[in-house]
């Protein structure tokens, strides 16, 4: 589900940077960009099997 | 390097931007290979990388849209590193088919060192970043605006794929079947 709504985000934000004003396309990618490191942080909590 | 020529290059990093999200559209429907949450997160990134580009596309080239794909490609990079690093023990097999011997999130991993190595590169050139009365900023033309609504059909394409796979829970680790599809 979350995946679903970053890539809905990401598809906002690139209407905005290409019809909206810049300041909102800045701010919304910061948003966007934060997102996905904290679904990504959110996801890396499986063990590391290391070869050596 | 002219801001004309500079608009054309993030023009072209828009197609391969694209040509990426179509592949990998292309193994999940011919190999009906379901992406996994990690590598959804890669798909997302070259998504994002492309925001840089459309904005130096409207606005004209400027340092800051660079660095916003530069932010993006780093991420895109420490995601598909780490989906390397749980496939690294020997004997593993890896998660889904290779192409060209390597694993998609390898070539993601290849892809997003390439685009900090291309947008470092493209920072060199300062004089696309020069405003005087002669490089006014011009519409963009066919090429660019289909470059642009490519990538963003594209990624909305992506909004359906993912809300089909997952559902409206969370995606499985290992996913095999659509969730809304399931009967």
């Amino acid at each position: 589900m979350e995946f679903t709504a970053l890539f809905l985000a990401i598809t906002v934000v690139m209407i905005v940077a290409w019809r909206g004003p810049r300041p909102l396309a800045l701010t919304l990618f910061a948003i966007v960009l934060l997102a996905c490191i904290a679904t990504y942080l959110h996801h890396a909590t499986d063990t590391l099997k290391l070869s050596f | 390097m002219t801001r004309a020529f500079a608009t054309t290059l993030n023009a072209l990093g828009l197609y391969a931007v694209a040509m990426v999200l179509a592949t990998a559209f292309g193994a999940q429907l011919l190999l009906h290979e379901l992406p996994c949450p990690l590598c959804l997160l890669q798909r997302i990134q070259f998504a994002v990388l492309a925001i840089g580009p459309i904005m130096n596309i409207r606005w004209g080239p400027r340092s800051s849209h660079y660095a916003l794909s530069l932010l993006a490609a780093v991420a895109g990079a420490v995601f598909s590193s780490r989906q390397v690093l749980l496939h690294i023990m020997p004997g593993d097999a890896g998660y889904g088919t290779a192409l060209f011997g390597y694993h998609y999130y390898t070539l993601a991993l290849l892809a997003f060192i390439a685009a900090i190595v291309l947008l470092a590169v493209m920072l060199l050139f300062d004089r696309q970043f020069e405003q005087d009365g002669a490089a006014q900023l011009v519409a963009p033309g066919a090429f660019a605006m289909s470059a642009v609504w490519l990538v963003i059909g594209l990624t909305a394409l992506n909004v359906v794929s993912t809300l089909l796979e997952c559902g409206f829970a969370a995606c499985a680790d290992n996913p095999l079947v659509y969730e809304l599809l399931k009967r």
